[in-house]
């Protein structure tokens, strides 16, 4: 779950008083851009992303205006722009307007978690504005600090004085940066970085640190964030709605992690633990609809609504439903292949039936009920199927079912389909 | 700030060598030792390690105790308590919820100033909680392995500590070698050790270390810890993406690391693993290359490649983990432990083709699976009948389901849509063996729900008429007749059930296939041979449902079997079983039912029979004839939705009325499992405790199911009934059938709306906000739209459209909604409900009779409320067959901290 820009992240940052750019939102009046550009002189137009996208000033992302015209010029440029990075695009949706923040000195500062400390760790220096990956190590330091006393004006004072930062901009950081963890700490964050942060200069000709980009990061297991009342459309597009569908569910109660491999995929894989998702999928490859892990011993309502919403979404589509898991040391074997029996069969019912070529590899508490069962809802829907013991190698019962995937393209999903439809069990005509 | 600890380290870590991470000498506390997976794990943990857990904590219960098969572990509200009862333990185990994991681990370790170790179970720990529990660990001098873990395990100790590493058999992958196992998944640290097994590989210390973000105790404690255990020969590490747990180790053993996860560059989010996302030069290729930097090698190690060193060799498959370790040692000069246990090719426990031709290599045949599953295969291929594990079912169901969205209810998959299309019989078998019978099938359970209807002089037919005269409704009349029809009656059909069941089990796959059963007569005892004999006398009923059930079209071999073993005419109680084993078989066989409801079929048969029989008085029971309907006719050419309509109006139904009539019948079988009908089933069922499902009376189960009716619920049709009648009554109505009524309906919604609006806005104005409301219009879920429709109302639309069916009631009521908002009394136009549906079949049913005099306003209430309880009693006879099946005694309870007492 991840937030980027100014224009909830000023939001937040106002939650701990720390100064922000002035921002209008894609829905400000011609009237208001222009008061903003009479205050400022001179504004940014950002495209908005949902969730999380960096790098914007890199591609061309944002447009500076002196006037109006230019300022409109720029929003219909950028309103619906879509941005690439790796194998993500993402598209914009509205754009912000931000008062340019005249400034000698800009900042990069974030918290995060260090796995390298094992602690909650700041990352600062004051050669910021550029990507932090290309700060010289040598102009940037990285503190940890003690969670429990939480984050000290002497870190900041301490750090800005080894990379000899200008003396200007030590006291107003050390005063106003700290507010950063009241508001890491308390609402769920795993990340927050501001950059840049530019520096400033009051009526006074003191320098007030100013936020100028906002990106965060919540932990979704930390329930804390939802005090922040964020309306859920912000994090929509980090999740298809397969994927939302399925995070409904999440509870401690048993793992319920999904993440769409390729949507064209003919191989829907309901796995067993992170290790086996890790595996499963990386052998599967683009094969694979969807990656999951369903270990941690879900109950069977659970599982049953998982299924049914990976059925939903996956089955159609599929030639192999693959269930594939290792030997469980506490997940129950049979409540989980009944729920994933029960929910196929009620597809079957509601949809018809599915040429489908069903391969399980499991092992655990309670397995021979559970493959029983699974062999009795199997045999009944007419459908096709191996069942493998933990004895048999993950790997091998991967490329089994690489290989039964391949034959139904090549025309063994025409022969269950005509079986199927064809000796189709009639249901009991209506008789009145 | 840190205690100190292990010299080599910055921050904290006690543990010096792996010997020390699992020993004999721990003793645990477990925290919430009662939660779901704890009471599960913990007991197979502490047998296994010879009893190493002191005492658990789970708040409010304190003086419980956990039972293991080493003897009971008591429980306490808290530590402190547990502390100051005289137990001492140096490891805690955490089973707490994420949100309270933190809490836990403070209160640990404040109170027990001897505490080494934490191991926490928990996942989906709030990082903001784990980075305290770092800082709280450290300050104070404790371990923590996890969260999100499996615990640690040894085999040379034999001592499981914490998770479930192993599983319900922990002797089966622990196996004591030279191996030291870590692990970023709990699942792949005994797959792990079970796959070392084929190369001849034990185990010494097992770490599960999970894979949060915060990993307490992480690789370089682990290789350390390596290094300074004397039974470790070296060391298998499988891990993940993300952190730098496992940038600049020392590692001094010879070592394969498994990194899998390579996919995982391409996410956003984490999937499996919690933190597992690629990041800046943490993904798997980076941690492949730091090993193989480690190592010395320049590749990953692959059977086909085998590329490896005397430190170790990096896989990313674990199959190839055994291969690659054996390799590794055999340049070490190190024997494997012992010789190779099972090997990794594939074995088919099942395997079916579905009849089609699958290509020879996909065509892997079936092996034995390894012990002792393959006895447990052999075993469970032999059971009949389906199981079901035993389960609270206060509020739940197996047998039916309403979709909050369509407000439309499934019974055992069937919706009651499709169920309106079927006959009230086949509803009825439904019902109790969950599929629909065929015609062949349909036609026995007529003759036996048929069969014993007439219940003249019968002691429920008193019973009942007593009842009826003293005032009582319809549903508290059927409670007295069918409270007689106890288990004795049956007893005797249930017997024979019995003995069907467990001589044909193994040998009859299909009823309608003979059968030479020779061997099993003979070995009938004299007293269960009698059971199947007809008693002296002329019984022409039973004569004529024998005539019927050989005339229908099939054999049985159980009808063969009661008939060859009474040696002439069965009895009643063999017919009905013979009936119901037929109907019954392949579902059975299918274990879509299970045993016990095989044996109870005749007891929900005759129930079903007494229901109709009952609601009719005892002057309409005759010797030989029911509502003037000779018996054997009934039994003979009746169908049992035809009798229930006899029962309700007195006469035979015409084809379109049949059809109208089962069409009502089917909408009201279920409202899923929180109706009060419902729930009255399941709590009768509760009550005699289902986990003895022989103790389970079915017919109180049945009074359960009535008793939870009422004018409220079942009776409250007539409301829209009389409503109609207040609206048609002095019209000239004579065809409610007919489109060609005359009326002017339009008018009459006009009139009707006005008048209503007038009213409505009278009672607000002098502060009734309890006027009366039109029932049937408008629903709770089908609301808010311009135009609004209840689906089920629009599904029998289109059925009557089909069929050429008009009712000028359901007329009347689309033009009321019509006219209700013309006149504005509501803002949009509401929809028609379900139950108005419901109502206008019946009226349209009794119309005639009624506008003659024959039948009284309070007769057409009862006829309602009657068609209630036959309807609701399918839905109802599944929910009861189902608690029986998969309940617990008494699991319909409230606990009472969740009851209020109200001032």
């Amino acid at each position: 779950m991840q937030l980027t820009g100014l224009l909830w992240g000023g939001k937040l940052l106002k939650k701990v008083e720390f100064p922000v750019a002035d921002v209008l939102g894609p829905e400000s009046s011609v009237d208001e851009i222009k008061e903003l550009i009479k205050r400022h002189g001179e504004i940014f137009v950002k495209p908005v992303f949902k969730g999380g996208v960096g790098k914007k000033g890199k591609s061309g992302l944002i447009g500076r205006a002196k006037n109006i015209e230019e300022a409109l010029r720029h929003k219909e440029r950028l309103y619906f722009v879509e941005h690439s990075a790796g194998n993500i695009t993402a598209k914009a949706d509205g754009v912000t307007f931000e008062g340019f923040v005249p400034a000698k000195h800009e900042v990069y500062f974030s918290i995060s978690e260090s796995t390298v400390y094992r602690a909650p760790t700041i990352t600062i220096t004051h050669e910021g504005g550029v990507d932090i990956e290309e700060v010289p190590k040598d102009k940037l330091r990285v503190v940890p600090f003690d969670p429990l006393t939480g984050l000290k004006s002497y870190h900041i004072a301490n750090a800005l004085e080894e990379l000899k930062a200008p003396k200007e901009i030590i006291s107003p950081l050390v005063q106003n940066l700290p507010k950063l963890w009241t508001l890491y700490n308390n609402y769920g964050f795993s990340l927050i970085e501001l950059n840049p942060i530019r520096m400033m200069p009051n009526a006074a000709g003191r320098l007030v640190p100013v936020a100028c980009d906002f990106k965060a990061t919540f932990d979704i297991d930390d329930p804390a964030w939802k005090r922040l009342e964020l309306p859920p459309h912000l994090f929509a597009s980090d999740y298809s709605e397969f994927e939302q569908e399925i995070n409904q569910l999440r509870t401690y109660q048993g793992q319920s992690d999904v993440f769409v491999i390729n949507p064209h995929g003919t191989i829907t894989a309901p796995t067993f633990g992170g290790g086996a998702n890790a595996l499963v999928t990386e052998l599967l490859g683009e094969r694979a609809t969807i990656s999951s892990d369903f270990g941690g011993n879900p109950p069977y309502e659970k599982m049953l609504q998982i299924s049914r919403i990976v059925f939903k979404y996956w089955l159609k589509q599929s030639n192999v439903l693959f269930i594939i898991g290792g030997k469980a040391n506490n997940t129950d074997i049979y409540q989980t292949f009944r729920a994933m029996a029960d929910a196929l069969r009620e597809y079957f019912q509601d949809n018809g039936p599915t040429p489908l070529f069903v391969v399980i590899g499991r092992g655990g508490p309670n397995l021979v009920k559970g493959m029983a069962y699974m062999k009795d809802t199997l045999d009944r829907l007419k459908l096709p199927y191996r069942m493998f013991g933990h004895d048999s190698a993950m790997s091998e019962v991967v490329n089994y079912a690489l290989t039964v995937d391949e034959w139904m393209r090549q025309g063994g999903r025409r022969l269950i389909e005509e079986k199927l439809l064809g000796k189709r069990e009639e249901p009991a005509q209506a008789t009145v | 700030m840190h205690k100190e600890g292990v010299k080599n380290f910055p921050y904290y870590v006690g543990i010096d060598s792996l010997e020390e991470v699992a020993t004999k000498e721990d003793r645990v506390c477990v925290l919430n030792i009662l939660g779901t997976e704890s009471r599960t794990v913990t007991p197979v943990s502490h047998a296994f390690s010879g009893g190493n857990v002191v005492f658990g904590t789970s708040p409010g219960r304190s003086g419980q105790v956990l039972e293991t098969p080493t003897g009971d572990i008591p429980v306490y509200n808290s530590v402190k308590e547990g502390l100051d009862a005289g137990h001492r333990f140096t490891t805690a185990v955490v089973y707490l919820p994420p949100a309270g994991v933190k809490d836990g681990v403070a209160e640990v370790v404040k109170f027990n100033p001897e505490l080494k170790k934490i191991i926490i179970i928990t996942e989906k720990i709030p990082i903001h909680d784990a980075r305290i529990i770092r800082a709280i660990c450290q300050t104070n001098g404790v371990d923590v392995f996890g969260g999100n873990c499996l615990g640690v395990a040894d085999s040379w100790n034999r001592v499981r500590i914490g998770g479930a590493l192993g599983g319900s058999r922990p002797e089966e992958s622990l196996v004591k070698g030279s191996v030291a196992i870590y692990s970023n998944s709990g699942n792949f640290t005994t797959t792990i050790a079970v796959y070392l097994l084929t190369k001849g590989w034990g185990t010494t210390t097992s770490i599960s270390s999970g894979k949060d973000v915060y990993i307490h105790f992480a690789p370089r404690e682990f290789f350390h810890a390596l290094s300074n255990d004397p039974r470790s020969k070296c060391a298998v590490i499988y891990v993940e993406p993300g952190g730098y747990y496992e940038k600049d180790l020392n590692i001094t053993r010879p070592t394969v690391a498994c990194v899998v996860g390579r996919w995982k560059a391409r996410l956003t989010k984490a999937c499996g693993h919690a933190g597992s996302l690629a990041g800046s030069g943490d993904d798997a290729r980076a941690k492949e290359r730091w090993f193989m930097d480690y190592f010395g090698v320049d590749d990953i190690y692959t059977p086909e490649n085998p590329v490896f060193s005397k430190k170790g060799a990096v896989v990313t498959n674990i199959a190839h983990i055994p291969e690659a370790l054996t390799k590794v040692m055999e340049l070490n000069g190190i024997e494997p432990d012992f010789e190779p246990r099972g090997d990794l090719s594939l074995k088919c426990w099942f395997a079916n083709n579905a009849s089609i031709q699958v290509p020879r290599e996909l065509d892997i045949q079936t092996v034995r699976a390894i012990s002792p599953y393959g006895e447990q295969i052999e075993e469970i291929l032999k059971q009949v009948g389906a199981q079901y594990p035993r389960q609270s079912m206060k509020d739940a169901s197996g047998a039916s389901m309403m979709d909050p969205t369509t407000q439309i209810t499934k019974l055992h998959g069937v919706s009651i849509l499709d169920a309106g299309k079927h006959s009230f019989e086949e509803n009825l078998v439904l019902s109790v063996i969950k599929n629909y019978p065929d015609s062949y099938e349909r036609e026995l359970a007529n003759t036996v729900l048929n069969g014993f209807v007439n219940s003249c002089n019968l002691p429920e037919l008193l019973c009942a008429d007593a009842a009826r005269k003293e005032g009582n409704s319809p549903n508290t009349v059927l409670t007295s007749a069918i409270s007689i029809v106890g288990r004795a009656r049956v007893k005797d059909a249930q017997r024979i059930m019995e003995i069907i069941f467990d001589n044909f089990k193994l040998v009859v796959k299909d009823p309608a296939e003979p059968l030479d059963y020779k061997e099993i007569i003979d070995g009938l005892s004299d007293d269960d041979r009698v059971l199947f004999r007809a008693s002296d006398g002329e019984d022409r009923v039973l004569r004529a449902m024998v005539d019927k059930v050989d005339g229908a079209g099939r054999s049985s071999v159980f009808v063969d079997f009661v008939r060859d073993v009474a040696r002439g005419l069965p009895s009643r109680a063999a017919l009905l079983a013979a009936v119901w084993a037929t109907l019954a078989w392949k579902p059975l066989l299918r274990k879509d039912i299970s045993r016990v409801t095989f044996v109870t079929l005749p007891w929900y048969s005759l129930l079903f029979s007494k229901m109709i029989a009952c609601s009719v008085p005892a002057e309409r029971h005759t010797e030989d004839a029911f509502c003037g309907v000779k018996d054997t006719e009934l039994t003979g050419e009746w169908s049992f939705t035809e009798t229930a309509f006899l029962a309700l109006v007195g006469r035979r139904p015409t084809e379109e009325e049949l059809f109208e009539f089962s069409l009502l019948l089917g909408l009201i079988v279920s409202n899923g499992p929180g109706t009060i009908s419902a729930q009255g089933s399941k709590g009768a069922v509760s009550a005699d405790g289902p986990e003895d499902p022989i103790r389970v009376q079915i017919n109180k189960a049945f009074a359960g199911f009535l008793t939870h009716t009422g004018f409220a619920h079942g009776g409250n049709g007539y409301e829209a009934i009389e409503f109609l009648i207040e609206r048609f009554r002095n019209t000239g109505l004579e065809d409610p059938g007919s489109a060609e009524h005359g009326l002017d309906l339009k008018k009459i919604a006009d009139e009707y709306a006005t008048w209503y609006g007038q009213y409505k806005t009278e009672q607000k104005a002098i502060g009734n906000i309890e006027y009366k409301k039109i029932p049937c219009v408008g629903h709770p879920v089908f609301k808010g739209k311009q135009v609004n429709y209840d689906p089920r109302e629009r599904f029998i639309e289109e059925v009557f459209k089909e069929r050429r069916i008009y009712n000028v009631f359901l007329d009347f009521y689309r033009t009321l909604v019509q006219s209700l908002f013309e006149a504005r009394v509501t803002r949009n136009v509401f929809c028609v409900n379900v139950d108005a549906v419901i109502a206008v079949i019946l009226l349209k049913m009794v119309w005639n009779t009624f506008t003659s005099g024959r039948m009284t306003e309070k007769e057409v209430e009862n006829a309602a409320f009657t068609t209630f309880l036959f309807g609701r009693m399918v839905g109802c006879a599944a929910e009861i067959d189902d608690h029986i099946n998969r309940g617990r005694d008494m699991d319909t309870r409230t606990p009472a901290s969740r009851c209020t007492f109200i001032r």
